[in-house]
C-alpha cells in the first residue's frame, strides 16, 4: 500500500492567523489510492489543513505539490479541475435551491458548455445522467426535488457529500462527513465512503472524531495536535504509540480488534 | 426537438398572451374611443396614441428593470450604478445621431460597443470588491458619470442640466409620427429581450448565476470562475440596458440628466422590489404598476403624490415582501408576517411576554 505513487504532498507547510499557527510545519504525504484519515482534538488544524490542500486558503508558508505539480496559490476554482475536490465540516450547499440542482451544479462545472447560454441546461446530457446517479448513490432520490434548505440535518450531509461525488475527483478531501448525523446513519455513509474509495480507485482523506470509524477504514492515520503532525503510521501503530495516547487519546480509546 | 419548442410555449403560455393582447391593445383602445382600427393604424386616435405612449414608456421601463433584475435578482450583485447603463445608451444615442448624425444603424452598432465596454468597466472591480462594497464602487462610477454629463464643459454635447434637445429621430419611427409602429417595436424588444432572459436564466451559464447568488464560494470550490459569470451577467444587462436607452432618447424630445442618477437605479431597484426579485417577468409587471401608480398619483393627487407613493412602496415591502410574481409563484401571502413586520418597525413589540415566536407553531 505504502508504496504506491505519492498523490498530494506538503512542504513545509504553514497557516497562521495573526499570532495564531493554525497549521505548522506540516510535511504530509498523501498515497493513490489510500484513505488517509486525519485526526486530532478540536482546534489541532485539521479544517485549516484541508483549506490549504483544497486552495480556499493560501499558506502563509510552504507548499503543495500535487501529482509532482506545485499548486499553491492557484486560485480555488482550479482545485477541481485538477482533481482535488472537499467536502465540508459545516455544510456548505445552495440552500434555496433543489438537491437536483445543487448536484446537477456540481457536475456541470466538470462539462464543456458552460457558457452556452442560448440553450437549456437541462440538454447538457451527461450532466443529468451524472446527477441521477450520484442523487441514487447518496440515497436521496425520493428527495431530489425538495428545496435543500428544507432537508432534515443527515440528508444535507449526503447532499455535501453528493456534491463531492459528481465532479468524480481523483481525490477527495472529506471533513467530518458524518458531523452531527444521527448515529444509525454513521455506519452506512461509511460504508459508502469505502465503497468509493475501492471500487474508483480513489484518493481519501478523512477527517473523522470517531475513532471506530477512522481505525477500522482508514490505511494510513495522521495526527495532528496544535498545528503540528504528532505522529502518523497505521491504524494498529497509531493505537499503540505512546505519545498519541497521552496526547490525545488519552487513553480513552482502546484498541478493539 | 419538436418537443422542447412545444414545451417551450406552453411554459411562455401567459408572456404569449399578454403579449398578443398588448399587441391588440390600440385597437381596443381605439374602438373604445370610437376610432376604426383603420383610424388607428393611421395614428388618428388621440385616446389610443396616448394609450400608446404610456405603453412606450412601460416597455423601455421594464426593459430597464429587467437588466436590473438579471444582475440583482438572478446574480446577486447589487449595483448602485445601473441608470449609467441606461443613460449611456441614452446620451450615445442622442449625441450621435444630433451632433455626429450618424445613421440609425450605426447607432445601434455604437451603443453596442459602448454597452460592452461599461460592462467590462463595472467587471473589473468585480474580483476585487463584493457585497456593499460591489454597490459603493458602482455608484461611485455612475455619480462621476452623472457629474460629466451634467458639467457645463460638455454641454454641447449632453445638454448639461438642461438635458439634450433637439434629437432629430429618423421620420420612419419618429414618435410623433409613427407612434404606434415605435409601439410595436418597443414591444416586440421588449418581448424579445423577455425571451433571451428566460432562455439564458436556465441555460448553464444563467444556473451558475442564480448558484452565485445563493453561495458565491460554494459555486467557486464547484469549480466555476464565477468571475465570467458575473461579467457575462452584466454584458447580457448593460446591453439590454443601453438599448432601453436608446428607445428612451428616440422616444423622449429631451434626454434629462436624471435617467443617470440614483434615484433612476433606486427606480430599477422598486420596479423590481413590486414585481418579485429575480422572477424576470416580475420587472415587467413591476414597471407597469409603477408607471400606472405615477400616472393615477400625479393626475388625482399632485404634490403629495410622492409621499403617497413611497407609503405603498413601504406596504408592498412589508405586505408582499416576494413581490407581486413572486407572491404568486409562492403562492404566499404575508399578512400576518407584514403586520409583525410594521408594528416592529413603529417599537411596539408583538406579544409581550411570550416565548420567542419562531418556537410557537
Ligand atoms: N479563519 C480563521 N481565522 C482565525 N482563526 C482561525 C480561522 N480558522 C481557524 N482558526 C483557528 O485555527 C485553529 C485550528 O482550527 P481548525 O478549524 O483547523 O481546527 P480543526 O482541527 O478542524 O478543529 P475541529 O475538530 O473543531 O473541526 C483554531 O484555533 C481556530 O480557532
Ligand atoms: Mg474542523
Amino acid at each position: 500500500m505504502m508504496d504506491n505513487e505519492v498523490i498530494i504532498e506538503t512542504i513545509d507547510l504553514s497557516r497562521h492567523f495573526g499570532a495564531l499557527v493554525a497549521v505548522d510545519s506540516v510535511n504530509i504525504k498523501v498515497h493513490r489510492n489510500t484513505l488517509h484519515a486525519i485526526i486530532g482534538p478540536n482546534g489541532a488544524g485539521k479544517t485549516t489543513l484541508f483549506n490549504l490542500l483544497s486552495g480556499n486558503l493560501s499558506p502563509t508558508n510552504g507548499k503543495v505539490i500535487f501529482k509532482g505539480k506545485d499548486i499553491t496559490n492557484k486560485p480555488v476554482y482550479k482545485f477541481i479541475h485538477h482533481g482535488i475536490g472537499r467536502s465540508f465540516q459545516i455544510t456548505n450547499i445552495f440552500p434555496n435551491l433543489t438537491v437536483f440542482e445543487n448536484i446537477r451544479l456540481a457536475s456541470q462545472a466538470m462539462e464543456k458548455g458552460n457558457f452556452k447560454f442560448w440553450m437549456n441546461a437541462s440538454r447538457l446530457p451527461r450532466c443529468e445522467q451524472r446527477t441521477w446517479e450520484v442523487i441514487e448513490r447518496v440515497g436521496l432520490k425520493e428527495r431530489a426535488h425538495l428545496i435543500a434548505s428544507t432537508l432534515p440535518h443527515g440528508d444535507q450531509r449526503k447532499l455535501e457529500l453528493g456534491m463531492i461525488l459528481a465532479p468524480d475527483p481523483e481525490v477527495l478531501l472529506l471533513d467530518e462527513p458524518t458531523a452531527g448525523m444521527a448515529a444509525e446513519q454513521v455506519p452506512e455513509l461509511i460504508q459508502l465512503i469505502k465503497e468509493i474509495q475501492q471500487a474508483g480507485n480513489k484518493t481519501v482523506m478523512l477527517v473523522e472524531h470517531n475513532m471506530n470509524v477512522v481505525m477500522s477504514i482508514s490505511n494510513v492515520i495522521t495526527v495532528m495536535h496544535l498545528g503540528k503532525v504528532l505522529a502518523e503510521g497505521t491504524p494498529s501503530a497509531i493505537a499503540a504509540n505512546k505519545e498519541v495516547q497521552t496526547a490525545y487519546l488519552g487513553g480513552l480509546y482502546e484498541l478493539d480488534v | 426537438m419538436l418537443k422542447t419548442r412545444i414545451s417551450f410555449f406552453r411554459e411562455q403560455r401567459n408572456p404569449i398572451i399578454l403579449l398578443l393582447i398588448t399587441l391588440a391593445l390600440p385597437f381596443i383602445i381605439g374602438i373604445f374611443e370610437g376610432s376604426s382600427p383603420l383610424m388607428v393604424w393611421a395614428n388618428q386616435g388621440s385616446i389610443s396614441k396616448f394609450i400608446e405612449g404610456l405603453g412606450i414608456e412601460i416597455f423601455i421601463l421594464a426593459l430597464y428593470a429587467l437588466s436590473f433584475d438579471l444582475i440583482f435578482g438572478v446574480t446577486g450583485l447589487l449595483s448602485f450604478g445601473h441608470a449609467m447603463f441606461f443613460a449611456v445608451g441614452a446620451y450615445l444615442t442622442g449625441i450621435a445621431l444630433k451632433t455626429l448624425g450618424l445613421p440609425l444603424y450605426a447607432v445601434i452598432g455604437l451603443v453596442f460597443v459602448a454597452a460592452i465596454v461599461q460592462a467590462v468597466l463595472f467587471g473589473l472591480v468585480l474580483p476585487r470588491v463584493k457585497g456593499i462594497t460591489f454597490a459603493l464602487v458602482t455608484l461611485g462610477m455612475a455619480s462621476v458619470f452623472h457629474i460629466v454629463v451634467m458639467s457645463s464643459d460638455v454641454a454641447n454635447y449632453t445638454g448639461g442640466d438642461v438635458g439634450l434637445q433637439g434629437v432629430v429621430v429618423p421620420a420612419f419611427i419618429n414618435p410623433a409620427i409613427e407612434r404606434l409602429r415605435f409601439y410595436f417595436i418597443a414591444l416586440i424588444i421588449l418581448f424579445l429581450a423577455y425571451w433571451l432572459y428566460k432562455v439564458f436564466v436556465s441555460s448553464p451559464t444563467g444556473r451558475v448565476c442564480v448558484a452565485i447568488r445563493e453561495n458565491e464560494d460554494r459555486a467557486k470550490m464547484l469549480g466555476y470562475n464565477t468571475f465570467k459569470f458575473k461579467l457575462a451577467a452584466l454584458m447580457l444587462a448593460s446591453i439590454t440596458a443601453a438599448f432601453a436607452g436608446t428607445l428612451h432618447a428616440l422616444y423622449q424630445p429631451v434626454i434629462s440628466p436624471t435617467i443617470a442618477d440614483l434615484g433612476f437605479t433606486v427606480t430599477a431597484l422598486l420596479i423590481v422590489l413590486i414585481g418579485g426579485v429575480g422572477t424576470l417577468s416580475g420587472a415587467v409587471i413591476g414597471a407597469l404598476v409603477y408607471r400606472l401608480l405615477d400616472f393615477v398619483l400625479r393626475r388625482y393627487i399632485g404634490a403629495s403624490a410622492s409621499l403617497v407613493t413611497g407609503a405603498i412602496y413601504v406596504a408592498f415591502v412589508l405586505f408582499i415582501p416576494y413581490g407581486i410574481m413572486g407572491t404568486w409563484q409562492l403562492k404566499k401571502w404575508a399578512w400576518k408576517e407584514g403586520i409583525q413586520r410594521l408594528l416592529r418597525l413603529f417599537q411596539v413589540k408583538p406579544e409581550e411576554g411570550e416565548p420567542k415566536p419562531q418556537q410557537s407553531k
